[in-house]
């Protein structure tokens, strides 16, 4: 039997991260000591992810805009039709462009081809 | 706003034809892979098996440039000691399966996960021209007109 120690602040303390550690592997949500490590690191992660989660986001409406553009005018490519668009003065970001090609084909289709208009033939 | 995340229900898949005869093997399992992956279509969600289904008929006849139909060598272990083997793409080609030097471009040109494996199922590939997916009302999509890079004949090699 392992022994029991009644500190009240400790115990809260103690239940605190074993909570946080809920669904974890084994001893990582049962063992205090492991549980801490394991929260420990997972907060690590978690911090690093939300700043990668907007890179991921970003690459994933390039490669969107790219496969819309591509399928639109076969001889466009993304890095292309950015460099149109700036020409073009359009400053729609990346997000909306990528929501256009899947909701509103029509609508960036016009962007396409305005951006494709303003590049120099 | 959110960013749109492909459903099943949002999911369509199509049925595309391509005749291999004449083209570069690279160039061919490159096409082939991103229509796998669905990387050509706008909905785009990289977890969902959402690309194509792809019939390859004539896959014996596919072009190698240079000199790799001779020198292009596939290896694997048996896990015997001193167990490597190895036959080259003529080999393979002019032998039982020669399909499988298509199948092999295409599989190693995908990520290689889960849903890659799962991808390879919607992938057909028949050395002949004859293939049993008629019913499905393939689409032909003609690589040999996309570039005239994909059907280079050998140059440089003996």
């Amino acid at each position: 039997m392992s022994r029991v120690t009644s500190g009240k602040v400790t115990h809260a303390r103690h239940r605190k991260v074993v909570k946080a550690a809920k669904g974890y592997y084994g001893a990582r949500s049962r063992n205090f000591r492991t549980a801490t490590q394991a929260v420990d690191k997972a907060n690590q992660y978690a911090t690093r992810d939300r700043k990668v989660r907007k890179r991921n986001f970003r690459a994933l409406w390039i490669q969107r805009i790219n496969a819309a553009v591509r399928e639109i005018d076969p001889g466009l490519t993304y890095s292309r039709f950015i460099h149109g668009l700036a020409l073009a003065g359009i400053e729609v970001d990346r997000k909306v462009l990528a929501d256009l090609a899947v909701h509103e084909p029509a609508a960036f289709g016009q962007i396409v081809s305005q951006a494709r208009a303003a590049m120099p033939a | 706003m959110k960013t749109f995340s492909a459903t099943p229900a949002d999911i369509h898949k199509s049925w595309i034809l391509i005749d291999a005869e004449g083209v570069v093997l690279g160039r061919l399992a490159s096409i082939v892979a991103l229509r796998l992956r669905g990387k050509h279509k706008a909905s785009f969600t990289p977890h969902m098996d959402m690309g194509d289904n792809v019939i390859i008929i004539n896959a014996d006849k596919v072009q190698l440039t240079g000199r790799k139909r001779a020198q292009k060598t596939y290896y694997w272990h048996t896990g015997h000691p001193g167990g490597i083997k190895s036959r080259t793409a003529r080999q393979i080609l002019e032998g039982a399966h020669p399909e499988r030097v298509v199948v092999k471009a295409i599989q190693r040109m995908l990520p290689g996960g889960k849903l890659s494996r799962q991808q390879m199922t919607n992938l057909r590939v028949y050395a002949g021209a004859e293939h049993p997916h008629e019913a499905q009302q393939p689409e032909v999509l003609d690589v040999r007109a996309l570039n005239p890079k994909n059907t280079r004949s050998a140059q440089g090699g003996a």
